[in-house]
């Protein structure tokens, strides 16, 4: 940055629009990105952050406008031409090759994928090595480039298609720009912070577009932030002079907060819908017992070696376990996914699009595929009042687009989790619902909703157990907490009359 | 603010220390699991070799030996290409059609008794065009009209079978002429069957591709999974199509030394041969799915099911048993080596 002249501005985009039929997703969106700036891109699902990321990579051609690269116009045909631009992309799906080697993976992109190929066409697999390490010490990672991809963390993961990402970049003498899409989405706070780390990292290095729906994290990760709402870039402000509430009502375009809950002690005459006792699976969880009662939400908070994914999907009969008992309303038999669905019991788990959802199914029979409802007279199920009764949850939850009839597949992830939660909504007698990191990857405005939806639930006499995503979201919407950790209850809190403080929280769990 | 609090303590608490120590793990567990898997299949192999050496002495003499690996090059040959495209995730069912067809080829344009031309070199070359020609069709179909790979080698399995048939006639059985040729699979040159020998040069070759060319590394790609293949740019069409047409050239020089060990061209040389190579690369341990495996596991799966078979018959169990006894092993096997292959929720399809 000692040039006398500015350097050229590594990504412009002028004016770029991107039409699907009727539908524009995107709208003349202008934005410029100088080396060694981090921007962050936030907007709620469907606001058109996924189809301008998708343009970028050239997954999609844009209809309208133009785009630079380091001051030269391009026109991608392909995800190939974005990468030798010099644009490295890190889809929220993770795009790595599981089986493959960390090397592999880095390598296998670089520019006409050549990576680590000799003139005899074959693979030169110690050049290949050495060059990934270098990659990967780039970002400060120590990573052994031999190891397979499946054998890695989820943060591990994210740093190899980091290091790929800008590896891509330096193998064609650009100042990489590397696109984080929704990088912390799924990642647990400790995993967050290493992450964070290492973005503020890339600064040296590149420049950064960070998109994601944590407006704390953008606020401490990125010196600009761009919003986009209905396709349209809204808002370019600088950190310094924007606040988180500001940029949430930029974001959703309504002032949302839900009231405070007004919590109560548990009751001592109520008896738990569900209770487990002394529960144990060896390696996993060790000795958990805890109690759900009707009308009170009861999360379990711990980082991922904590063993309380494993609880929940035990309480639900989705995994078995050692030693120990669940009982759901008064049933202490064998458990099983049946019983527990019989029972009144609701799951929803973290894996939505494979465990969640049948996704080449449209989204009415998404939703009376457990408990059809009124749609049903005896075992048939008329089409008609199926819809009309989708139409209903629809509007309830605020799906979007209101069309019941379209596969599930092609709703976005947040609505995609509605008609989940509709699924187990519908039943007449919901007695318990667990739910799995039901918040994961949805945006502020949808989470809202859901959480609106989760409390009402509540109030109307349903036990329900969380696996929140971050201590906040345990803090906004628990009656009580539980933390593990190492597979063991580390702290229980009755917030009607416990008030822990997060760092109360955090210090149990670590 | 709660936020702020929050930041400040991890970004502090992050110990170097944890991280440095999870990674070690990652690779200690990584090295174990490379040794551990080859080494039940080892187990298993010894196993049968000491049951059937103790049932019958004449088990462990190098004259079973060879005999055994005779009978194991050719599903050999069949299995390495049979591999890679199970490692792209699809299948290849037309073995067998293939094989009759390139050995129908290959000797009537050999030296043989029913006349006709004797091309010597180019009747190899011709003969393994054919199957060059059927793998190509196979993987186009597949790959441009995108229709599974199960349904295209059935069909092109019987198209093999159709030509072979053809070609045959109804005239009388080519019997092949060329003194030289005539037991050349099974005669012994260094020790080991001439067949034996072609067969390492392929596993030698498969494992070269497999391990360090851009086909080998974008098999396994595709098979981990195919979209993120396309949005990386890689070649994903011209390798299923190499593939499947590597496979058939496989399958076609299978098919030429089948002809030759048979002494006598037929239409069904390969019968038989498709019931090996499938559970033997299954066996071995790649994932039917696509992306994990090896063409070494493969070798070991073909060894297995050839000793197996071949220790049966020395035992003395009745022929009319040894099919129901192979299966019933073959169906054990797969149960347990896809045991720990199971999802959460033990969902099978």
């Amino acid at each position: 940055m000692s040039d006398v002249t500015t350097p050229p501005a590594v990504l412009r985009l002028d004016a770029v629009s991107k039409s699907f039929g009727s539908n524009r997703a995107v709208r003349g969106v202008s934005l410029s990105i100088q080396p060694g700036q981090v921007i962050g891109l936030i907007g709620e699902n469907g606001a058109g952050k996924s189809t301008l990321l998708k343009i970028l990579s050239g997954n999609y051609r844009h209809d309208e406008g133009t785009i630079a690269v380091n001051g030269r116009e391009v026109q991608f045909r392909g995800p190939a031409d974005a990468l030798r631009a010099g644009i490295g992309v890190v889809h929220q799906e993770q795009s790595l090759f599981t089986n493959l080697t960390i090397a592999e993976n880095i390598e296998v992109n670089t520019p006409i994928g050549r990576g680590g190929v000799n003139r005899l066409g074959l693979y030169n697999w110690r050049r290949l090595y050495a060059d990934a390490a270098q990659a990967l010490d780039l970002i400060g990672s120590h990573l052994n480039p031999k190891t397979r991809v499946s054998d890695l963390s989820f943060v591990d993961r994210q740093m190899v298609e980091i290091a790929r990402a800008i590896r891509v970049s330096a193998a064609s003498h650009t100042t990489p720009l590397v696109i984080l899409d929704e990088p912390t989405a799924i990642l647990e706070r400790t995993e967050t912070a290493i992450l964070e780390r290492e973005i503020s990292k890339l600064r040296d290095i590149g420049s950064v577009i960070f998109v994601s729906h944590r407006l704390d994290e953008v606020m401490r990760i990125c010196d600009r932030v761009v919003v986009m709402r209905d396709g349209e870039l809204i808002a370019d402000r600088s950190v310094d002079d924007v606040t988180e509430e500001e940029l949430f009502r930029l974001m959703v375009g309504r002032e949302t907060h839900a009231a405070v809950r007004n919590r109560r002690s548990i009751e001592p005459a109520t008896k738990p819908v569900i209770s487990i006792q002394d529960l144990t699976r060896a390696g996993s969880y060790t000795d958990v017992s805890i109690d759900a009662y009707p009308g009170r939400v009861l999360a379990i908070l711990g980082t991922s070696g904590s063993g309380r994914e494993a609880v929940a999907r035990a309480i639900f009969g989705a995994e078995g376990f050692d030693s120990g008992s669940v009982s759901i309303a008064g049933y202490s038999g064998r458990p099983s996914i049946k019983k527990a669905v019989a029972l009144g019991v609701g799951y929803v788990p973290a894996e939505r699009k494979t465990e969640g959802m049948v996704g080449e199914m449209p989204a009415d029979q998404n939703i009376t595929l457990t408990h059809p409802g009124s749609a049903a007279i005896g075992p048939f199920e008329l089409p008609r009042r199926r819809l009309s009764l989708a139409r209903l949850w629809f509007e309830k939850l605020d799906i979007r687009p209101r069309e019941p009839e379209h596969m599930l597949q092609d709703f976005s992830g947040g609505n995609q989790q509605k008609v989940v939660l509709a699924k187990w909504l519908n039943s007449s007698d919901l007695k318990a619902l667990v739910l799995d990191h039901p918040l994961r990857g949805l945006d502020p405005g949808a989470a809202e909703t859901v959480n609106a939806q989760i409390r009402s639930v509540c109030d109307d006499g349903t036990a329900i157990i969380l696996i929140p995503d971050t201590i906040d979201e345990a803090l906004d919407i628990a009656d009580d907490i539980v933390v593990m950790r190492d597979g063991r209850i580390s702290g229980v809190f009755d917030l009607g009359h416990d008030n822990p403080a997060t760092l109360d929280l955090l210090e149990r769990m670590l | 603010m709660v936020h702020n609090a929050l930041s400040k303590q991890s970004a502090v608490g992050i110990d170097t220390t944890a991280i440095r120590i999870r990674e070690s793990v990652i690779e200690r567990r990584a090295r174990f699991r490379g040794l551990a898997e080859p080494l039940s299949l080892l187990m298993a192999l010894a196993v049968l070799i000491v049951v059937f050496s103790l049932l019958n002495e004449r088990f462990l003499t190098t004259s079973n030996f060879q005999n055994v690996l005779t009978q194991s090059a050719i599903p050999l040959i069949v299995a390495v290409g049979a591999t890679l495209v199970i490692l792209l995730g699809s299948i290849d069912l037309s073995v067998e059609g293939v094989m009759g067809a390139t050995g129908m080829t290959w000797i009537l344009l050999s030296a043989n008794s029913r006349g006709g031309v004797d091309l010597g070199p180019w009747a190899w070359v011709i003969a393994l065009g054919v199957a060059l020609v059927l793998g190509v069709a196979s993987g186009l179909i597949f790959t441009a009209l995108k229709v599974p790979s199960f349904i295209v080698t059935l069909g092109m399995w019987y198209v093999g079978l159709g030509i072979a048939t053809m070609l045959y006639g109804t005239d009388l059985l080519p019997r092949l002429e060329d003194e030289g040729l005539k037991g050349w699979t099974s005669r012994i040159s260094f020790g080991l069957p001439n067949s034996f020998w072609v067969a390492l040069l392929v596993i030698g070759l498969g494992i070269l591709v497999l391990r360090s060319t851009r086909i080998g590394r974008v098999t396994l790609a595709i098979g981990n999974s195919e979209t993120i293949v396309r949005s990386a740019g890689l070649p994903a069409f011209r390798v299923k199509v190499a593939v499947f047409a590597i496979a058939a050239l496989l399958s076609g020089l299978g098919g030429i030394l089948a002809t030759v060990q048979l002494d006598i061209g037929s239409p069904t040389v390969g019968s038989g041969v498709l019931f090996i190579v499938i559970p033997a690369v299954v066996i071995g341990g790649t994932h039917l799915g696509g992306g994990k495996g090896g063409i070494l596991r493969t070798v070991l799966g073909v060894f297995l099911l050839t000793i197996l078979n071949n220790g049966l018959i020395l035992s003395g169990v009745e022929s009319s048993y040894q099919s129901a006894v192979t299966g019933a092993i073959l169906v054990a096997a797969i149960v347990f080596a896809a045991w720990s292959q199971r999802d959460r929720l033990r969902v099978a399809k």
